[in-house]
């Protein structure tokens, strides 16, 4: 790997006497930072920074928000309890339990499906793992915030009704 | 003897030996296969064991070649595994590789073959597979799935020659052939789930276990089954403190690669709803550090185990005992149902215990006679002799009695002071089996409560007289019972033989 | 008795100008520190709506940190972990007892130094007051019982000790140019020219004494680049790291009162603290009039400019929140409005025409300002400092300490007593 525009290794370039008493190149760089303070005094606006709750940065279709879980035509979850996502998990936080669905052809759903999204890292590795595309990360939803734990453990029905594609 | 050469490696094996099994010692693992089995007969019909025979114009499958002595084979060359491959890929014609919701993936055959010997692209059209039934109740412990069968005929085998009952068959041909039962047949008979195990795939899979857990969740510890007197060696699987299912291991000395139906559903008793977790005393709950055991005080008294206690258990009972009368518990309780292969009649796991240590059991009146006989506190250990009235009535009418066990039942009812002791799975100790084999199992998951290790609990009682821990228990137990050469906190891996029994089979 | 009010008059007055000082720090430093990393810094904190570009934030700071919860360490010492932050408060604001912050004043015919005690020995007060600084550290991060808490005590101690010496050995070389221990001697003799036209400060007689001291009160104060023993990525938040809500607060109070009093140390010894270059106390009060209607003036200008700037902005952001935050640019030009008329209106009263009287006022106050205006300086250029350079390594502290300032703090006492002795 190699960082374009940097040397490739260190040169061990010797100090002149004036940097090597560090005085004038102190005063260099406090030139250096208060010029930065003095353009973005009069330039406030032009300074990168966004003002979140009020304006908000566009992300990629492809952002890796809030999971949900698809549904099929009946709006039962697509899921089939095969815990591949849970088992790829890195942060183990997807805790499933499988039951026998009433439809033979069908076999296997989840009876309960959890994701502690305090434990995630949206990876995104769930989504990848999953065999049926039951899983999705689409819901570009990011402001993941409660007042309790417990309330971050979301469950099936939190899970199928989450944005993206309609519902709640 | 045969010498013979394979993949260049020169071995000598008895005559006789199989190709197959010739290949496993040379190859240090076994061919591709899903029709052999160690224990079953020939059926040569899975066609994915074939090798090169030097001189042989065609492949030939080893699971039905004898050895011959001069014989050149090769298991590795191209020839062979590109066989291999397209044989699996034609058993994966019409499977349904509906691995995600299949309770067999993770330790499946088609899976670990493929792996191994496949990872070729599928050309089958999803819509071209022949369908057949799926999730078919045939048992009460097992669930079949048509599809999913490779045709492989080790459940119909094992049927025919291990349990002798030939539920299963093959029927049709081709295309549609397909495994079954017999008509207005069930696949029951004690041994079902046997053929869960053996089956390669997740044809037949366990009705229980269905849905359960995936596999490759579950870790595995060694146990003896405590079911009966013939002490299956068992694994069981758990996770999170929870028993998932009962697997044999192999001990050829004992059980074979089987376990029974029964043996494998008392993991349920572990997390009953019916389990003592609390201390308790008159039925006040207590804690450990409230114990008192003023009703221990005095001389004499008498003190009752029973044959589901471990070696140790028993042992440190005879200790506590002391001045007092033991005795082995209700003579005959827990017999019942037996058959010719591994069920023993003595539903206990280990009477022949109570005989190593000269622990008479007596019969319900005279149990009852030597409770209200005495004058000193009764303790009983494990088993539940109430069962009978007349123990019952006399453990009421006495004032002084313990009861240490891991279930709620009669006796627990009738006595003063109620500890909530270990069951097998969560603690470790000695089974001697109904031919006296000494076998060790071990703790898998954590006690429920506050239970705790019934070896710990009797220490505490005898106060301070007895070793600090399960290892010098063991230590004076091999004393006491003249076992000077043998270690009995390291015993054999297929259990320590009663002096002049033979052993048999291979590793 | 007068004296006892006059004293508790001076010590309230420095008490009010370091605490205040205090919270514009903070702002100073967050403000400063996110325009410098091209940021914009606290803004949310807000009055009705008005935020006074995030210097309603220390107030929250401070409300926040009252009513959080005293978290303490089950082991700790707990008269000392109690004592320490007090320990560190009280050592960072006494050695201003010292300090004059102007030359007298006159009120009700009595001419008050402006200096809480003028020592005989002020300077070597102020080192032994220094070298004092540390025990609230040190203190702090033993009753902790806390390693990391600790390494931060002992790092403050060993700091301390290597270069409390170079800062006693650069006052030795200013103590031999103005011949006094006397702080206001030392103040009172800055005042004076060199040829003529030269400003006789302490940085001009002492330069190298300067930048030795300047670098020993930057570790003494424990800030950036000598802030090891916080040194959040190596012991986490060093020697407070035990410390949460008031107790907190309080260290970190003290950071600051530390910064104050080191930049009010620097100005009275190295930039003249309260004189004004080329305006000794005689000139100044002869043309108080002048200066005064010139300072009303430049008053109107600056403040009629923001004005300005601030309509603009209101214009421009006119609904830009739809909350509160939109009447902000229009108050700010109505206060600043307000100021250039009270000007105004001061150059009304005839400020050109003031008696002696006011004009020894004037001058008192003027020279009060020259000496808070270095202090804010000097207090800035902590800040500044802290956002331009990086950590030292402990080994490089140590070096810079013992092998480079030890000896050219030596060399300059010998250079300053050879000339002294000649001149
Ligand atoms: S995004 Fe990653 S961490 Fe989060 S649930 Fe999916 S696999 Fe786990
Ligand atoms: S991988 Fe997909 S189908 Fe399998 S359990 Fe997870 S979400 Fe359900
Ligand atoms: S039998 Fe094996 S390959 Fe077939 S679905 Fe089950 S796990 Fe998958
Ligand atoms: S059900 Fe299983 S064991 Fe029986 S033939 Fe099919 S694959 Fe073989
Ligand atoms: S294992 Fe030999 S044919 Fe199946």
């Amino acid at each position: 790997m190699s960082f374009e525009g940097l040397p490739a290794k260190a040169t061990g370039k010797k100090m002149t006497f004036l940097e090597s008493i560090y005085l004038v190149e102190i005063v260099r760089g406090l030139g250096v930072t208060i010029s930065h303070l003095v353009k973005n005094i009069f330039a406030t606006e032009a300074m990168p920074t966004m003002q979140y709750p009020e304006e908000k940065r566009v992300y990629s279709d492809r952002f890796r928000g809030r999971h949900h879980l698809m549904q099929r035509e009946d709006g039962t979850p697509r899921c089939v309890a095969c815990q591949m996502c849970s088992t790829y998990c890195p942060a183990d936080c997807i805790t499933i339990e499988g039951a026998e669905h009433p439809d033979p052809s069908i076999e296997k759903y989840p009876a309960s499906f959890e994701i502690d999204l305090l434990r995630c890292v949206f990876c995104g590795l769930c989504e990848e793992a999953c065999p049926c595309d039951a899983i999705r990360l689409d819901t570009g939803i990011y402001e993941i915030a409660a007042d309790d734990r417990a309330k971050f453990v979301v469950d099936k029905e939190f899970l199928l009704h989450n944005k993206s594609d309609g519902t709640r | 003897m045969a010498k013979l050469t394979i993949d260049g490696k020169e071995i000598e094996v008895p005559d006789g030996t199989s190709l197959f099994d010739a290949c496993r010692e040379a190859r240090g693992e076994p061919l591709p296969h899903f029709c052999y089995h160690p224990d079953l007969s020939i059926a040569g019909v899975c066609r994915l064991c074939q090798v090169e025979v030097e001189g042989m114009p065609k492949l030939t499958i080893a699971c039905n070649t004898g050895v011959r002595d001069g014989m050149v084979v090769s298991t590795r060359n191209e020839r062979v595994t590109q066989a291999a491959q397209q044989i699996l890929e034609m058993h994966l014609i019409n499977h349904p590789v509906d691995c995600p919701i299949c309770d067999q993936a993770g330790e499946c055959g088609l899976q670990n073959q493929y792996m191994k010997y496949g990872l070729y692209d599928s050309e089958v059209e999803i819509a071209d597979k022949v369908n057949k039934a799926k999730a078919q109740v045939i048992g009460p412990h097992v669930i079949l799935d048509k599809e999913r069968c490779v045709l492989c005929s080790r459940c119909v085998r094992f049927c025919d020659e291990v349990t002798g009952t030939s539920e299963m068959g093959i029927f049709n041909r081709g295309n549609r052939a397909e495994i079954g039962t017999a008509p207005g047949v069930e696949l029951d008979n004690n041994y079902s789930l046997n053929t869960v195990d053996i089956c390669p795939v997740g044809a037949l899979t366990s009705r229980d276990f269905r849905f359960q857990k995936r596999v490759w969740m579950l870790k595995a510890a060694n146990s003896i089954c405590p079911g009966c007197a013939t002490g299956c060696n068992v694994r069981l699987d758990h996770e999170a403190g929870r028993l998932y299912r009962i697997k044999p291991r192999y001990n050829p000395d004992v059980n074979g690669r089987w376990m029974c139906d029964r043996g494998r559903m008392l993991y349920k008793a572990v997390h009953d709803e019916n389990r003592l977790l609390d201390p308790a005393r008159g039925g006040q709950t207590l804690r450990w550090a409230e114990l008192d055991t003023d009703l221990l005080a005095g001389d004499g008294g008498l003190f009752v185990t029973s044959a589901h206690q471990s070696l140790e258990e028993m042992f440190l009972l005879k200790k506590l005992a002391a001045g007092g009368t033991v005795c082995g518990g209700l003579a005959g309780s827990d017999t019942g149902d037996s058959d010719e292969l591994l069920l023993n009649a003595d539903h206990t796991p280990n009477r022949q215990g109570l005989g190593l240590l000269d622990l008479p059991e007596m019969n319900g009146a005279a149990l009852a006679e030597a409770i209200s006989g005495t004058t000193g506190p009764v303790v009983v250990h494990g088993g539940n002799p109430a069962g009978e009235d007349v123990v019952a009535a006399a453990l009421r009418g006495h004032g002084r009695t313990v009861y240490i066990g891991s279930h709620d039942n009669e006796t627990a009812q009738a006595c003063n002071l109620v500890l909530p002791g270990a069951v097998w799975a969560e603690k470790a100790g000695i089974f001697a089996n109904r031919d006296g084999r000494l076998q060790a199992f071990s703790q898998s998951v954590a006690r429920a409560g506050s239970s705790r290790e019934d070896w710990r609990i009797l220490a505490e009682l005898a106060g301070g007289e007895v070793p600090g821990s399960l290892r010098a228990v063991r230590e004076e137990l091999a004393e006491a019972l003249d076992l000077t050469e043998v270690n009995l906190n390291k015993l054999p891996a297929r259990g320590l033989a009663p002096v002049g029994a033979t052993s048999g089979g291979e590793d | 008795m007068p004296i006892v009010l006059e004293s508790l008059a001076k010590i309230v007055f420095m008490f009010l100008l370091i605490l205040g000082m205090v919270p514009v720090l903070i702002w100073a430093e967050r403000k400063g520190a996110a325009f410098i990393q091209d940021r914009t810094g606290p803004n949310r904190a807000a009055i009705g709506g008005v935020r006074l570009a995030g210097l309603v934030h220390p107030i929250a700071d401070v409300l926040k940190l009252v009513f959080k919860e005293d978290v303490q360490p089950d082991a700790r010492h707990k008269a000392m972990y109690n004592m320490a932050p007090w320990a560190a408060m009280t050592i960072a604001v006494s050695s201003y007892a010292v300090i004059p912050f102007g030359d007298f004043i006159t009120i009700a015919g009595r001419k008050i130094p402006l200096v809480v005690a003028d020592l005989q020995v002020g300077a070597l007060y102020v080192l032994a007051v220094a070298s004092l600084g540390t025990y609230g550290v040190v203190m702090g991060g033993w009753a902790a019982n806390n390693k990391f808490t600790f390494l931060g005590g002992i790092r403050a101690t060993a700091q301390m000790i290597s270069y409390e010496i170079s800062m006693g050995l650069a006052l030795m070389g200013l103590m031999l140019v103005f011949a006094s221990l006397r702080i206001t001697d030392i103040v009172a003799g800055q005042g004076d020219l060199i040829f003529g036209f030269l400003p006789k400060w302490g940085v001009v007689v002492q330069p190298l004494g300067f930048v030795l001291f300047i670098t020993a009160v930057f570790a003494e104060t424990n800030r950036n680049p000598f802030d090891l023993p916080e040194g959040e990525s190596e012991i986490v938040a060093g020697f407070h790291l035990e410390y949460s809500s008031l107790k907190f607060a309080l260290f970190f109070m003290a950071e600051y009162c530390h910064m104050v009093v080191g930049a009010a140390l620097i100005s009275a010894f190295y930039f003249g603290g309260y004189q004004i270059p080329w305006l000794p106390r005689p000139v100044l009060e002869a043309h108080a009039g002048g200066l005064l209607t010139g300072k009303l003036i430049a008053i109107i200008i600056v403040s009629g400019i923001f004005a300005v700037l601030f309509l603009r902005r209101a214009q421009k952001e006119r609904n830009k929140f739809g909350d509160a935050r939109d009447r902000e640019p229009r108050i700010g030009a109505g206060l600043w409005l307000m100021v250039a008329a009270g000007a105004a209106g001061a150059l009304l009263l005839k400020p050109w025409h003031i008696g002696p009287q006011g004009a020894e006022m004037v001058a008192s106050i003027a020279q009060i300002f020259a000496f808070v205006g270095k202090v804010v300086f000097f207090a800035w250029l902590f800040i500044w400092v802290r956002w331009t350079l990086p950590r030292f390594r402990y080994d490089q502290l140590m070096h810079l300490g013992w092998k480079v300032m030890l000896p050219l703090g030596l060399a300059n006492l010998v250079v300053t007593a050879v000339v002294m002795a000649l001149v």
